[in-house]
């Protein structure tokens, strides 16, 4: 008896033994590369390579990777490196907070990291913020346009302060915030004759923030808000509440959302219920697939859709220049943020080489003093805030199954706040 | 029964040393007569993770002085352990009392956002971590008992339709209580843990407040587990543990025995959410923030559940097994393929075949299905259901005719 | 809210939950045999949705005649009727039926290890340039699925009332696929077998039945169902993407077990209650809380009834 006691004992034990070294190992393992001199800028970006947002952020890993090519693979002295990181889990199966905070650590704990590029979701850039803002690590994204990470008194009390623990700004968005698409979304509404409008939202950090923006605008710009709700990004199909809305009648319906959250879902519904309305969206929707997802018979005519800049066909000089070379090495067009993505390697390439040497706040210095001229997005600079001055916003429309350029919007009221 | 003894001698041994869960084992091993060989190679890895779990934090620094790239296995290791411990409360529900639950998402939030809600700047309450570590747990449990009155009648798939049902529910109030929550913005920053003054300003000679702040949650994270591992597996051995697998094989004749299974069930309820809740704090403080709602969604349960199933139902060691591999999969192992793929590969084709990313979740499905084909009782199953597999078959059959 | 608007929500409601209770019936039917709550099934119902757009796609049904549209269509329901019943047979023979003796909650996990793959399957195939309806190579983005049925007003277009044949088709065809179900189940001799399983597997062996076969037949009828059901809701809400297996298949596991899991009647009604709550709750309340309100009443209902609507109250053993 006891001796069978003491031989299930060791049996037992040993097996604690292996599972903690199976703690051990999965914890260890995680070491970075291999040490290396420090004459490598590594840039690494931080973006959802796992679920629904792919396809936007295989564009612009594209974009950096376009870059970097271009460069040479060198930023001044330094050879450039790059790694493309996933901040989504395969058990969320979209960005994961806990993965987002561990890129943003290992980044911080890799010296030759000099730049972070990313991320994809606003939300994920509250958590990494205030992470690499301690480690005076430059952080560029190329598309949260969530107000409140840069624009003081427009999101919450308290930000963006609190995503900046030492005080500087070491975060910058090459992508125009919401809160003026958000204004010319409304005005362009306005424009084609809106009087009523009814707001939907996907209840996401982007989609319900412009939602927000917009609500505020359209009243401002005279349009009667019949009502404002939100809805499940994973529903199947909306039509009891397109029922709901078409007894209300209104001339449009504003979707805050992406087309990840639904967007060609909301649009096919809007159609097949029998509305007469017609449907704006923000540049979350600007991108082949939402065309795909809802077909284009569906939207032709009755959809608009505002976008941060000029649509890639619109691009002038090196804009167009990075179209050309997308379509011919990715035989793809580019979708809307791939140029963001391309642009914010870029500035960040030229930052580096500006610095001059293997320096984090150097280079977080050379990076706000970046002065684009005549690049792939025109000529801008950044804000105090870490924003882009570049505040051209684009109407676009569909037709023949492809977005069609219809106008610039609000430039000339935005270029003057 | 033959193992009993020496787990029971094993469970107070750890006390004193005060070190990781694993420190149980170190005692007996060493007096045990083993084969000599292969004793003295068991004493050298459980001393070694005896030594390493408290120094996790330090190693670090011992890999920069030497050069070499920072390996950041103590925030690796916080991520697991509140992992751990949702795995321990889920196993405490479904693997003890066999009650399915398919909604720990929500006791876990509720610790997330009561945490959240005491510590953050907006709100007066300010209470700091150690405040919310008393006060998520009893949220939770509180949340647990109501869930749990109701639905006592409850068996089987039905209860865990209600319990994802009150997940789901609890997942849109997070989302559209914007008042209280903030919605999807969530409620930030979460603060890190206060510290005496003399602490700080001793510490901060050697390390920076952001350092010292993690080892804290390092520690408090690692202390919590210990003591949760040191609880359950008395549990294990206690009148109320053999209580819980009556209940779990035969609930009628547990009655029949003069248990109250209504109040076993409401223990188990209402332990396993508080457990979710200490986690829930420790995440968010972890993470200084509570992220989105939608973070807490179903799909959190399964996996949960899933990590508790993958170790070893109805085993504390198989629940820290399951949390390891899962988390490790998806936190460290991936992360890591995806750099060696992108290297040997250079997967500059945008082709979806050829990125790693896009195979995780046949990697990943593949993973679990193998699991349970060919370790179907887990990696690390629990002795006692063991003993027990002639007579579950049986039941297992008649209760389908329901 | 008006006469008309809570005629046009009850047909949206109903609309909806018969496409969930052809789900459901895969869930209930093989939780009836095996005791089995298969979350891969909603998963399944995704891939017959992709294998019905390129199907659709390789016939070139939008640019039919509709005469020819018919064929193309009953062909397209036939084929992946087929598909999701060889899928779900080759699952059961391969994942499921070697874990027949593991504990109840292991081929749960192979079933959520499955839905992962399935998923994973569904990206890829997303991925595939389909040369369908202007095609795509998105591989994450909903695709069209072509929209062959009329769509129009059958009381006019100015009428606030909204009646297509679109609907009529959902319906009508979801109603005869479930009462040729019924009759299966009642009338046949492997019906007969199906319900002396489902009661006591062991007491059906001894009579004499092959409970193996019984469960693939079971496998295979739920497959066929998702796979009808998946070419009808591709032509109703005309989307096809990798997550729309998540909520539907959320909503039929909900459905059968409200219904009372393993009854295939409570199915049905189980999926008819979740469509029409679903409908009222964003007329009445909002889309936002559609779900904590289908849940809260799931919820109640259950408290009330725990053995779902339908189910016969579980006898105590001894």
């Amino acid at each position: 008896m006891a001796r069978v006691g003491k031989r299930t004992l060791i049996y037992r034990w040993q097996r604690f033994a292996f599972a903690c070294a199976c703690l051990l190992v999965v914890g260890s393992c995680s070491s970075g590369d291999d040490g290396a001199p420090r004459t490598v800028a590594k840039i690494v970006s931080s973006l959802p390579r796992t679920g629904s947002a792919n396809a936007q952020t295989t564009s612009i890993v594209n974009g950096i990777r376009m870059a970097i090519e271009e460069a040479g693979g060198k930023a001044g002295a330094l050879a450039i490196a790059y790694e493309d990181w996933d901040d989504a889990s395969a058990r969320k199966g979209d960005w994961d907070p806990e993965v987002e905070a561990a890129n943003a650590h290992r980044a911080v704990e890799d010296a030759d990291v000099l730049a972070y590029i990313g991320t994809y979701n606003s939300g994920a850039a509250k958590i990494s913020m205030p992470i690499l803002n301690r480690a005076s690590l430059a952080m560029i994204s190329p598309a949260n346009t969530y107000t409140g990470l840069t624009k003081p008194g427009l999101g919450e009390p308290g930000e963006p302060d609190m995503y900046r623990p030492t005080g500087a700004v070491n975060y910058f968005r090459v992508v125009p915030a919401d809160d003026i698409q958000g204004r010319v979304g409304a005005e362009w509404m306005r424009d084609l004759g809106g009087k009523t409008v009814y707001v939907l939202d996907d209840r996401g950090l982007y989609g319900k923030g412009i939602a927000d923006v917009f609500c505020a605008a359209a009243e401002a710009a005279g349009i009667r808000l019949l009502g404002r709700e939100g809805m499940d990004p994973k529903a199947q199909e909306y039509r009891s509440l397109m029922a709901k809305i078409r007894k209300l009648d209104p001339d449009f319906v504003y979707f805050g959302g992406t087309t990840q959250s639904n967007a060609g879902q909301i649009a096919k519904d809007l159609v097949s219920s029998g509305l007469r309305a017609r449907l704006m969206v923000p540049d979350g929707c600007f991108e082949e697939a939402f065309i795909e997802a809802a077909g284009h018979h569906v939207l032709e005519g009755r959809t608009f859709v505002t976008f941060g800049g000029v649509p890639a066909d619109r691009l002038t000089g090196r804009g167009k220049t990075f179209v050309e070379r997308y379509r011919a090495k990715y035989a793809a067009d580019p979708e809307g943020y791939a140029v963001y993505g391309y642009v914010a390697a870029r500035i960040t390439i030229d930052a580096i080489a500006r610095a001059g040497k293997h320096d984090r706040s150097a280079v977080r210095t050379a990076l706000a003093a970046t002065k684009e001229l005549d690049g792939a997005l025109g000529t801008w600079s950044f804000d105090e805030h870490g924003d882009t001055s570049l505040l051209t916003m684009s109407g676009n429309v569909v037709k023949n199954g492809k977005f069609e350029f219809y106008g610039l919007l609000g430039s000339a009221v935005a270029a003057k706040p | 029964m033959a193992t009993e003894p020496a787990t029971k001698g094993a469970a107070p041994a750890a006390t004193p040393s005060a070190t990781p869960a694993e420190t149980p084992s170190a005692t007996p091993a060493g007096t045990a007569p083993a084969p000599a060989g292969k004793k003295n190679l068991l004493g050298l890895i459980v001393l070694a993770l005896a030594v390493i779990y408290p120094l996790a934090p330090f190693i670090d620094w011992g890999l920069a002085a030497i050069g070499a790239p920072a390996a950041n296995l103590d925030r690796h290791l916080v991520s697991i352990f509140v992992f751990a411990m949702l795995a321990l409360a889920l196993n405490l529900q479904v693997g003890y009392a066999g009650l399915l639950q398919l909604g720990i998402s929500a006791f876990f939030a509720i610790g997330v956002y009561t945490a959240a809600i005491l510590t953050v700047a907006k709100y007066p309450f300010q209470l700091e971590l150690w405040g919310a570590l008393v006060a998520a747990p009893i949220a939770a449990a509180g949340a647990g008992l109501l869930l749990g009155a109701p639905t006592l009648r409850l068996r089987g798939d039905y209860l865990a339709l209600v319990t994802l049902g009150f997940a789901e529910v609890m997942r849109v109030l997070l989302l559209n209580l914007e008042s209280v929550t903030d919605g999807p913005r969530g409620l930030n920053p979460v603060p890190a843990p206060w510290l005496p003054s003399t602490v700080e300003s001793l510490a901060g000679r050697a390390a920076t407040t952001g350092h010292l702040h993690q080892l804290v949650i390092y520690y408090t994270a690692l202390g919590c587990l210990v003591a949760l591992v040191v609880v359950f597996r008395n549990i294990e051995k206690s009148r109320l543990g053999r209580a819980f697998v009556a209940l779990r094989e035969d609930e009628l004749a547990s009655a029949c025995v003069g248990q109250n299974p209504s109040r076993i069930k409401l223990i188990a309820f209402a332990g396993g959410a508080a457990v979710a809740g200490l986690a829930g704090a420790l995440y968010a403080t972890n993470l200084t923030t509570t992220a989105e709602p939608n973070t807490y969604d179903f799909n959190y349960s399964v996996m949960v559940l899933c990590c508790v199933i993958i170790g070893g139902l109805g085993s504390v060691r198989g629940a820290l097994l399951g949390a390891a591999v899962l988390v490790g999969f998806d936190n460290v192992a991936s992360p890591m393929l995806t750099r060696w793929m992108q290297k040997s590969a250079g997967s500059d084709t945008g082709n979806v075949l050829l990125t790693f990313s896009n195979w995780r979740w046949i990697i990943f499905g593949t993973a679990l299905v193998l699991m349970m084909r060919y370790r179907p009782r887990g990696l690390w199953p629990a002795e006692r259901r063991r003993e027990h597999d002639g007579d579950a078959q049986p039941a297992r059959a008649q209760e389908g005719s329901a | 809210m008006t006469v008309d608007l809570i005629f046009q929500q009850l047909l949206i409601g109903i609309t909806n939950g018969m496409v969930f209770a052809l789900i459901a019936l895969g869930y209930s039917m093989v939780y009836g045999v095996l005791e089995l709550i298969n979350f891969a099934h909603g998963d399944l119902f995704m891939l017959a949705s992709f294998f019905a757009l390129t199907l659709l796609g390789a016939l070139g049904a939008s640019n039919a005649s509709p005469g020819l549209l018919a064929v193309e269509l009953v062909a397209v329901v036939g084929a992946c009727a087929l598909f999701g019943a060889a899928v779900n047979v080759g699952l059961e023979r391969v994942v499921y039926r070697p874990l027949r003796n593991a504990p109840k909650l292991a081929p749960l996990v192979s079933a959520i290890g499955l839905s992962f793959i399935f998923q994973n399957l569904g990206l890829f195939w997303g991925a595939l340039p389909m040369d369908v309806f202007g095609g795509g190579t998105k591989a994450a983005a909903p695709k069209a699925f072509p929209d062959l049925l009329p769509n129009y007003n059958l009381f006019g277009e100015s009428s606030s009332f909204r009646l297509t044949p679109k609907d009529l088709v959902v319906i009508v065809s979801s109603l005869a696929v479930m009462a040729a179900l019924y009759a299966l189940v009642k009338h046949t001799k492997l019906g007969k077998a199906m319900r002396a399983v489902a009661h006591d597997p062991r007491a059906a062996r001894l009579m004499g039945i092959d409970v193996e076969r019984v469960i693939a037949a079971t496998f295979a009828i739920g497959g066929a169902l998702a796979g009808f059901g998946a070419v009808i809701y591709g032509l109703y809400i005309n989307t096809v993407s990798y997550q729309i297996g998540y909520q539907n298949g959320l909503y039929a596991f909900t459905a059968a077990v409200l219904g009372g899991i393993g009854n295939i009647a409570g199915a049905v009604v189980g999926g008819l209650v979740i469509g029409i709550v679903r409908a009222f709750s964003d007329q009445l309340i909002g889309a936002q809380w559609q779900q904590a309100v289908l849940f809260t009443i799931l919820i109640v209902i259950l408290v009330f009834r725990p053995s779902g609507l339908l189910g016969a109250h579980a006898p105590e053993k001894v």
